[in-house]
């Protein structure tokens, strides 16, 4: 328990790092390090598949492509933010704490959730069989966000023959 | 398993805060997209934590497993994007976006 409490911590804290750090490759970086604790936790709670996605995912490949992105716009970081959002945030921060404390516990009463029960079969069986429909999506998914970026990336080519 | 389930919860909701609050009040488009990947992130360990809680776990893992795939078609997309809007305003500020005209 004590272990779990420490890795939400971390997890908490290198998100809030991720939006508090003024330098971008500071913050794809913060996110990584949180995308990391989440993968752990996910093993922890008995979903090792989750946690392999991720960590190798999420903080592997998502992180690949923040830097690169940040690399070719390195003027990005000349932004200016507000000055008082970054003061303001602990303020928010802890009386959000302090509400998400009082009112989850009822909230949580109120929802309905899955009814509780042990799951036949393995993993495998799961994935495949019971939810087929959603590999299906998963492949459009994937389709469409490689269509997506050929075509933002095709424009190029379009104005040259202009 | 009440106490488990009501922690797991109260963490996902803190980094949906976190994110939401970034959302809201700044303007680099890079942070924006962070924060959209920190409510992923909340409302995955959400998923999970539910399903260990209440004994599916390996149903809350095939749609975190499908979660995590859609999240980084997202981020793929997004990102070309983001890469467009730099090449054509030499800026990631998000306030410049305010002056398109459909």
């Amino acid at each position: 328990m004590a272990i779990q409490i420490i890795l939400l911590c971390g997890l908490v804290i290198f998100s809030g790092l991720a939006i508090l750090f003024k330098d971008l490759l500071k913050a794809a970086l913060s996110l990584a390090v949180a995308s990391l604790f989440l993968g752990i936790i996910f093993f922890r709670l008995g979903a090792p598949y989750a946690g392999v996605f991720e960590i190798s995912v999420v903080a592997g490949l998502i992180t690949v492509l923040f830097i690169l992105t940040i690399a070719l716009t390195k003027r990005g970081d000349e932004v200016t933010e507000a000055r008082l959002v970054k003061l303001a945030f602990p303020v928010f921060f802890i009386l959000f704490l302090v509400i998400d404390g009082l009112v989850m516990k009822s909230l949580l009463q109120k929802i309905p959730a899955l009814p509780s029960g042990p799951e036949a079969g393995s993993f495998g069986q799961v994935l495949w069989q019971q939810r087929t429909f959603d590999l299906v999506a998963q492949i459009g998914v994937i389709l469409a966000g490689v269509l997506a970026v050929l075509a933002l990336f095709r424009k190029k080519e379009e104005d040259k023959d202009e | 398993m009440s106490n488990l389930w009501f922690l797991y919860l109260f963490f996902a909701a803190l980094l949906i805060f976190i994110g939401i609050y970034c959302l809201l009040t700044m303007r680099n488009l890079i942070k924006l997209f962070i924060a959209v990947e920190v409510i992923s992130k909340g409302v995955s360990l959400a998923i999970v934590a539910t399903g260990a809680v209440k004994n599916n776990i390996l149903l809350a893992q095939s749609l975190a497993i499908t979660y995590i795939v859609v999240e980084v078609s997202l981020v793929a997309t997004a990102l070309a994007l983001i890469i467009n809007i730099y090449k054509k305003n030499k800026s990631l500020d998000v306030r410049l976006l305010s002056k398109l005209k459909g």
